[in-house]
């Protein structure tokens, strides 16, 4: 990973900071690279596009736009601390908002953190964190987990869970009753047979290019961990 | 400080009205002063089927809009003196009202009434955001299938991301003899799915189909089990410990259904 350019998840959603002094072009080929590896984990996402102290004009910030188009990516609001930047924001009908850089740059992990969430997830809502997340409740049909590590859901999973969504196809997906409507790991997608009638804890992971699911039992548990 | 109680679902058709016009009717009976506001701009019902269709001559987008006074756009309840409705305007459309104009119009009537339940259109949009925007409690209406659980499911979602505290759940159409033959989803499927407080079971009922083209609640009908249903819902929104009935016994309460339908044909 380069260090033009860092998306973080955070509580308001994603956030992208561009870094603030390096070369434009250098920017937008970075831009290019880090949405494209992330593959389906931008697809429909927003984010707060942050550019700290850079003056960004107007054709910058369409180039930007452009190239978050082609990735699936939807612009949430512009966070600048340039008079420049703002006004280039409004002129393209994107919010413009000061700018939170100072404040994030102190927190050094660009893997980020895993989450933990308490609730249920119910249709039409999406989480998605960049590292693994812990759900406690469930996961409703229509709702999506979109994660970057692994996803543990202590509690039914119903709805659909993408893992290791940049890529990593060590992710792993396990639940007290695993029944999603689909399941993605990176690359590799299962639906759920519709007759299994299985309520027992289950784990689910890669293998020979395949999705296999399995009861959760304690010997299984130093492979998974690997 | 009225309660202001908006009656959705998100999908159409699973009784949105009937139950809004029934719960109405119920609270004025039980002493309760009830105005009862049809959001469904465009789409009106709640007149046709509380039977003051022909009683309309201002409606909640007339009062909106400045040509009348709320109080003249209030039409009383044929049988309960207790009961106003606020009709929808039939020739507009959703966007004809805001959700600020909502919250100003409830805010309006909140002085006079102790319920004021407003009937939501289907729908996840405008009109629905216009109907919960002045709510401080929401009921969501569902029956026992999988697409109307889903919808409810959705808008569980909107309502808690509404803050407007955890929704109740009304079942509403429950075929006993599909749910024992595992053809249907029963209460506690529904219950569990969506993880919120049951606030009351209604069985499928023809004698609601006639109620609703005669214009009058099924609340008034002591036949009626769907209207008896109503009542045990507006008892317990009143605060009364209300049993549902043997939600943990299921046999029992198939036997008891199925004996009363029995009865009912005879």
């Amino acid at each position: 990973m380069g260090d033009l350019i860092n998306i973080k998840g955070s509580r308001e959603g994603l956030r992208m900071h561009l870094a603030e002094s390096a070369e434009w072009p250098a920017i937008l080929a970075e831009l290019h690279e880090q949405l494209g590896e992330g593959g389906d984990f931008f697809a429909g996402a927003r984010l707060v596009i942050d550019v700290g102290d850079r003056a960004l004009s107007e054709a910058q910030l369409a180039e930007t736009l452009e190239v978050m188009q082609t990735y699936g990516l939807q612009p949430d609001s512009l966070a600048s601390t340039t008079r420049e930047s703002r006004n280039a924001a409004r002129a393209l009908g994107v919010t413009a908002r000061p700018s939170a850089q100072r404040k994030t740059q102190a927190a050094p992990s660009s893997e980020g953190e895993a989450t933990l969430i308490s609730r249920t997830v119910r249709s039409g809502q999406v989480i998605r964190h960049q590292a693994h997340v812990t759900l406690i409740g469930d996961i409703n049909p229509g709702a999506e987990i979109i994660a970057g590590g692994s996803v543990v859901v202590w509690g039914r999973l119903r709805g659909l869970v993408h893992a290791g969504a940049l890529g990593n196809r060590n992710a792993v997906v396990c639940a007290l009753e695993l029944r999603p409507t689909q399941l993605r790991i990176a690359d590799v997608i299962v639906r759920t047979p519709d007759d299994q009638a299985e309520t027992l804890p289950e784990i689910a992971r890669v293998e020979h290019n395949e999705i296999i699911v399995e009861a959760w039992r304690i010997h299984k548990r130093l492979k998974a961990d690997s | 400080m009225a309660r202001v109680i908006t009656i959705t679902s998100g999908k159409g058709g699973v009784g949105k009205t009937t139950t809004t016009a029934n719960l109405g009717a119920a609270l004025a009976m039980q002493g309760a002063r009830v105005a009862v506001i049809d959001a469904d701009i465009g789409l009106r019902n709640l007149d046709v089927v509380m039977g003051l269709e022909n009683r309309i001559v201002y409606d909640l987008v007339d009062v909106v809009e400045g040509r009348a006074r709320l109080r003249q756009a209030l039409i009383k309840d044929k049988r309960l003196p207790e009961l106003c409705l606020l009709p929808a305007a039939q020739t507009r459309d959703k966007d004809s009202v805001r959700p600020d104009e909502m919250i100003g119009l409830i805010e309006q009537l909140n002085g006079e009434f102790d319920y004021i339940l407003i009937d939501s259109p289907a729908g996840i949009e405008g009109g629905f955001r216009n109907a919960i925007a002045g709510a401080n409690e929401v009921v969501i209406i569902t029956t026992p299938e999988v697409s109307a659980v889903r919808d409810a499911d959705r808008i569980v979602g909107l309502v808690e991301a509404a803050e407007k505290g955890p929704p109740h759940l009304v079942i509403n159409r429950i075929k006993p003899r599909l749910v024992n033959r595992g053809e249907m989803f029963s209460v506690e499927d529904v219950v569990e799915m969506l993880a919120i407080n049951l606030l009351g079971i209604v069985p499928e009922d023809e004698t609601i189909v006639t109620s609703t083209n005669r214009g009058e609640a099924a609340v008034f009908d002591q036949r009626s089990f769907a209207g008896q249903a109503f009542i045990n819902i507006a008892r317990r929104l009143n605060g009364e410990d209300v049993p549902i009935i043997a939600l943990h016994d299921n046999q029992g309460m198939f036997d008891r259904f199925l004996g009363l339908f029995g009865r009912n044909k005879a």
